[in-house]
Formats: structure tokens, C-alpha cells, sequence
């Protein structure tokens, strides 16, 4: 086990993902993945549809338990851990597709963000007003069901969720998928401010070129394997790698 | 006709409302219907039954041991018969054969140890079974109160679901890997759904037994009714299974007094199968459907 002695420190390594293989059933579908997070970083993962980045965050989230290899968060190795105990070190995955519980409220649904947590009602309150500085229509709409919301809106509630526990690390898998170019912008601007506030990220996006304008590195996944890793720029320069993550529409 | 039906029906309702109620309570979490519900309703009647008549323990003692050990068995039924076929397959159905053990196993052991005999429980002072005449009907006052504690006791166990635990509950129901991603351990709150589920089966034992004698045939009827109100009132949908429950207790009771008492399982389970054609997912909807 990996103990980092400086855990804690901006730049350190907050998330290493090292020489993993990690399938369905019989099925491998990542082979000898590596790819790690500088603290306080927004990394980019690209790679086509069926790449494996899903099963990659499924992974390291502990939903699924990778078949080799190891996975060390904050200094300690949570591949074998049961995804509540991750969600517990602080490491909180947003799945595609919006995965809200719809017919309970957007309160309600936020409350659920903090559950298993002790906290008094003014951090509660604390914690919700960061939310809703954010994301001012989730205040409006808080009494609704989650199952009312707009696309846009389900999102927001989805990161808004997410960010009631203060994650250390938090993963969105595609944040963008289905929303309007305004909506776009404002999810992209809650990412930025997020990481302003110390939050570091790991980002799915299917918006190749926004992801790398905002991260500063990137990973590129291409059939279950890491083909090439490096400063988002120089990711973004290359015309070879282009064609391994762009989809094909 | 005599209006006595509508008392006899919604006395015999409740106990299957508060038998669905206890379904639903172990449904929400597991998507497993524990077979041995029936079972546990009647083990709590005989514990209860044992404590305060034969021993001769106050009731309120008796209560809380009775509560306590239906619970405690229901929580290992979980752990030995449930939770390991889950954690092989959570779409895996072993568990319909592993609750049906369980409740086979319970049903010998009760007769094993109280044999056939039913016991006469009387219900605590002030109440009474005696009767007496209320706008026509013949009731008694252990009546009114078991149907008035029922409603009480659905709307309590609604309440359970309003605090952050029930709502995880809820959450595991709706969309369970979601709910893994925010930190719920799912296993947790079923284990504390089985304590729950088993003492409120118990607790509708206890209350069933002054109106039916506590005995060992009480659970295969309580077990198939119970199932009928919460199938009718939607699975999952606690107010769904009271309703259901005074329906199918009412045309049970207008089944034995307008054909014979030897008709009125097939009038229940007749209607029981026209709801279900007619609303596939019962009278009330289908609150908890998963999202894919």
C-alpha cells in the first residue's frame, strides 16, 4: 500500500490509477490502465464511445472491482473498497445520464448528497447556500420532484448533489450530454468554479475540444487502453491523437 | 343483509393491510418478497400469546419481547437466507425459495414446540371483546380500536420514510447503484428494513391474535392475503395496501355471507384477479419504477 506523506498538498498525486484490467465477468474491457490527478487539477479522460472511460470511473468509484492492478486515492489503495466507503474518503462519481432519485424533491435529493455525514444545521445550511449560489434555479424549483426538472436543471441537481458532501475529488461522466449551448456554458463555468474552490476534478466530456481548453492534463483512452497522456494543450495539438478520441459523427 | 359484513370485513382488512405494510416495508430496500411474512405474523401471536396468557407476563412485556424476537429472527433470515443469494446476483430470484425455507422451517418449528391447539389472548384493559351495538353493527371495542390503530400504524410507518434513512431507503428503491454513488450501503438499510419488516409482522400478530386465537394455521391465510392487499394497493404503496386490505377483507366477508363461508378465498382471490388484469401494478400506481 502506497502511503503519501504529503497528502494534502497542491500538486501531489490525489489519484493514481496504476496498470489496472478491469472487465464484465469474462468480458476485460480496460487493459493495464494507468492514469493519475494532480491535486487541485481538472484532468480531461477522452477517448470514442465504448473506449471504456465509464468503466474506467465505474472502476475507480468501486462499483466495479478491477481484476489487476490498483487504484490509490488520497494515499490509500480503495480498489477492493465497497463504493460507500469511497464516497466516504471523499471521492464522489457523477454517473451519465443524469442518476437522480426523480420522484423525491430536489431537497430532498440534495439532503440524500450528505447522507452518513454528522453536521449541525448552519454547515447544512452552509453547504446549500454554495449549492444554490451556483445554481440559483435549484432554490426556485426545490420543493419539486427532481423527476420535474429540465435536462439542464437534473444536471445541475446532479453536481449540486455531488457537491453537498465537499468531495475531494469529484468525477463527472459527460456533464454535457443533451444540453442546450447556453446550459452548456453554465455547467462548463460551475466546473471552473468548483475548481477555484479547491475541488479537484476528473471530467468525461464528449465536448472533447471544451474539456481541453479547461483541463491541464488529459488522458486518452483508446479500446480499453491508455494510448498517450499529457498537458491538455499539447493533447489538443496533436492531429495523431485526434483521431483516436474524436467520434466518428 | 346483515351489516355486521362491513365490521367483520374491515376487522379482517386491517390485519391484511398491516400484513402488506410489512412487505412493503422489506420490499422497498431488496426487491425480495419474504415467503415467510405469513409465518412471522403467526409466530408473533403464539410468542405473545405464550408470554401474556400462559405465563401470565403484562402485556406491554410481552409486547416489547415479542417485538423484539420477531425482529431479531427476521434480521438472520436476511443474513442466512437473503442477503448471500443478493450478493451472488442482485436480479437473482433464489430468494423465492429461500424465503419459502424459511418459512417452512418456522411453520414446523411453531408446531414442534405450541402444537395445534390455539390459545385465547384477551386484549389489554380498557379494551374489551365484547360487544356491543354501534349504528347497527355488532362490534367490539378491541375492534374499533384494532381498525383505527391500523391507519394510525400506516401513517406512522409513512413518517419513517420522511427522515434522511427513509429516504435513503426510498433512494435504494428507485435507483439502487445511484444511491451506492452517494454513499448509501444498501446492506445497512436492509438489514434494518428486515428488523423493521419482521417486528411489524409480529406486532400484526399480536394484534391479530385476540380477534383469531393465536395458532399455528394462522399463517398461510394471512401470508396469501396479506400478498393479495399489497399486489391490489401497488407494491411498495403502504396507503395503497390499507385500502387494498379493507377491500379484500369486505369482499371476503360479502363472499361468506352472501355465497358461503366455503366460497369467500375464491370471491377474494376472483377479485383479486380482475384488479390485476384490469391495473397490472395494482389500484395506486407504480410510485417506485425504476428509471433505466
Amino acid at each position: 500500500m502506497t502511503m503519501a506523506s504529503n497528502a494534502g498538498q497542491a500538486g501531489d498525486l490525489l489519484l493514481s490509477v496504476e496498470d489496472v484490467d478491469v472487465g464484465y465477468g469474462h468480458v476485460g474491457v480496460l487493459e493495464g490502465v494507468t492514469l493519475s490527478v494532480r491535486r487541485g487539477s481538472i484532468a480531461a479522460l477522452v477517448g470514442r464511445n465504448g473506449a471504456g472511460k465509464s468503466t474506467l470511473l465505474r472502476a475507480i468509484s468501486g462499483l466495479l472491482t478491477p481484476s489487476r492492478g490498483q487504484i490509490v486515492f488520497n494515499g490509500r489503495a480503495i480498489s477492493r473498497d465497497k463504493p460507500h466507503a469511497i464516497v466516504g474518503a471523499g471521492l464522489l462519481h457523477v454517473a451519465e445520464g443524469r442518476r437522480l432519485f426523480r420522484s423525491q424533491s430536489v431537497d430532498d435529493n440534495l439532503e440524500l448528497g450528505v447522507y452518513g455525514l454528522k453536521m449541525d444545521a448552519a454547515g447544512y445550511q452552509r453547504r446549500l447556500a454554495r449549492v444554490f449560489e451556483l445554481f440559483p434555479v435549484l432554490e426556485e424549483k426545490r420543493r419539486l420532484p427532481a423527476g420535474a426538472l429540465s435536462g439542464g436543471q437534473q444536471q445541475m441537481l446532479a453536481i449540486g448533489q455531488a457537491m453537498m458532501r465537499e468531495p475531494v475529488l469529484l468525477m463527472l461522466d459527460e456533464p454535457s450530454l443533451g444540453l442546450s449551448p447556453l446550459l452548456v456554458d453554465q455547467v462548463f463555468a460551475a466546473i471552473m468554479a468548483l475548481q477555484q474552490a479547491g475541488t479537484t476534478i476528473l471530467l468525461v466530456e464528449q465536448l472533447v475540444e471544451r474539456a481541453l481548453e479547461i483541463a491541464s492534463e488529459a488522458w486518452v483512452l483508446q479500446n480499453g487502453r491508455m494510448i498517450a497522456s499529457g498537458p491538455a494543450a499539447q493533447i489538443a495539438a496533436s492531429e495523431e491523437l485526434r483521431a483516436a478520441y474524436m467520434a466518428a459523427h | 343483509m346483515d351489516i355486521d359484513i362491513l365490521a367483520r370485513g374491515l376487522v379482517a382488512g386491517s390485519l391484511y393491510a398491516l400484513v402488506a405494510v410489512s412487505f412493503n416495508i422489506l420490499y422497498r430496500p431488496t426487491n425480495v418478497f419474504n415467503f415467510a411474512q405469513g409465518e412471522l405474523v403467526m409466530l408473533g401471536a403464539m410468542v405473545f400469546a405464550s408470554l401474556a396468557t400462559v405465563l401470565g407476563w403484562p402485556w406491554y412485556a410481552a409486547l416489547i419481547v415479542t417485538l423484539l424476537g420477531v425482529g431479531l429472527l427476521t434480521l438472520l433470515i436476511d443474513v442466512v437466507a437473503v442477503a448471500p443469494v443478493l450478493a451472488r446476483s442482485q436480479h437473482g430470484t433464489g430468494w423465492v425459495i429461500t424465503t419459502l425455507a424459511a418459512s417452512l422451517i418456522i411453520a414446523n418449528g411453531v408446531n414442534r414446540i405450541w402444537g395445534p391447539d390455539p390459545i385465547v389472548v384477551r386484549p389489554p384493559a380498557p379494551l374489551t371483546t365484547d360487544t356491543f351495538s354501534l349504528a347497527g353493527m355488532t362490534v367490539s371495542a378491541y375492534q374499533i380500536f384494532l381498525v383505527l390503530l391500523t391507519v394510525i400504524l400506516v401513517l406512522a410507518i409513512e413518517q419513517v420514510y420522511r427522515t434522511r434513512q427513509g429516504k435513503a431507503v426510498l433512494a435504494v428503491a428507485e435507483d439502487r447503484e445511484a444511491a451506492l454513488l452517494r454513499g448509501v450501503n444498501p446492506l445497512r438499510l436492509s438489514r434494518w428494513s428486515f428488523f423493521l419488516g419482521g417486528a411489524f409482522a409480529g406486532l400484526t400478530g399480536v394484534l391479530a391474535a385476540p380477534v383469531l386465537y393465536a395458532s399455528t394455521g394462522l399463517g398461510p391465510a394471512l401470508l396469501l392475503k396479506g400478498f393479495a392487499a399489497a399486489a391490489v394497493g401497488s407494491i411498495g404503496n403502504n396507503r395503497g395496501a390499507l385500502i387494498a386490505g379493507y377491500l379484500i377483507g369486505v369482499t371476503e366477508a360479502l363472499g361468506a355471507a352472501l355465497l358461503s363461508p366455503g366460497y369467500q378465498e375464491a370471491v377474494v382471490f376472483l377479485l383479486v384477479l380482475c384488479v390485476l388484469l384490469v391495473w397490472p401494478h395494482g389500484l395506486f400506481g407504480r410510485p417506485f419504477a425504476r428509471t433505466v
